[in-house]
């Protein structure tokens, strides 16, 4: 229980935040938080109360695995920081490049494989998986 | 003998819909009294921990574009050592935490 209480706020502002599934578990000292948050705002929201009780997440007592899913149809928008994103024939950075993404450019969601991946295609008609950390909202 | 087996999963879906219906109506005679306005967070089933080769796998790819980062994974547990700018610690950490690890060590030296 001691761990829970160390992340009071960050459960309750995952409860008030409106994070679906939401699961809080306790095993042998780690704390486990899943559930899909309702928007990338809320999710980044969670982490920077991680931060703050946790600075630079070093106690290693909290695994916090709250996603947002990538809707099916849905435009996003290439976050990489300078570069273009290779597409990638399966999910896996093991799988050959089929293509780039132009940073900054638009793609539309083909469907979400899991928390890593997303199948995508550019307005070029480009399709393949790219990494969801480089997936943000236009 | 196909014929017959198709029979017997006729009746089989036959029985379970009526026993389904029937426990239906056993709750609606109930009033529920259960408070329904706190959410249940207190879940009992044990955390899924990813096996280690899934780990490792998953690690690649959540380090590719973190040169500096050094990823070790054995019974579930992600440790990262090797330097990283602070400003990036954020979306490695989220990344690596959505492989389903059993813990992570953040062991990095931050610039």
């Amino acid at each position: 229980m001691a761990v829970q209480q160390k992340y009071e706020e960050l459960i309750n502002a995952a409860r008030s935040g409106g994070v679906k599934d939401l699961k809080v578990r306790e095993q042998n000292n780690v704390l486990y938080i899943d559930g899909e948050a309702p928007s990338g705002k809320v999710k980044d929201q969670l982490w920077d109360i991680y931060n703050r009780i946790d600075p630079d997440y070093r106690s290693g007592d909290l695994v916090l695995d709250v996603n947002t899913g990538n809707a099916s149809g849905a435009k996003m928008k290439i976050i990489t920081e300078t570069s273009n994103l290779n597409i990638r024939k399966g999910p896996g950075t093991d799988q050959p490049i089929v293509g780039k993404a132009a940073h900054n450019s638009l793609v539309t969601v083909v469907n979400q494989t899991n928390d890593q991946w997303t199948l995508i295609r550019t307005d070029k008609g480009e399709e393949g998986y790219v990494y969801n950390r480089y997936l943000g909202q236009p | 003998m196909k014929k017959l087996s198709f029979g017997f999963i006729i009746i089989a879906i036959a029985a379970m819909t009526a026993t389904e219906i029937s426990g239906c109506k056993g709750k609606s005679d109930k009033k529920d009294t259960t408070n329904n306005t706190t959410v249940d967070t207190t879940a009992t089933a044990p955390v899924e921990v990813s096996s280690d080769e899934a780990l490792r796998s998953g690690v690649k790819d959540a380090t590719k574009d973190y040169p500096t980062v050094t990823a070790t994974v054995s019974g579930g547990e992600v440790t990262l050592t090797g330097t990283l700018d602070r400003s990036k610690l954020q979306p490695l950490m989220q990344s690596i935490q959505s492989l389903n690890p059993k813990k992570v060590n953040n062991q990095l030296t931050l610039n």
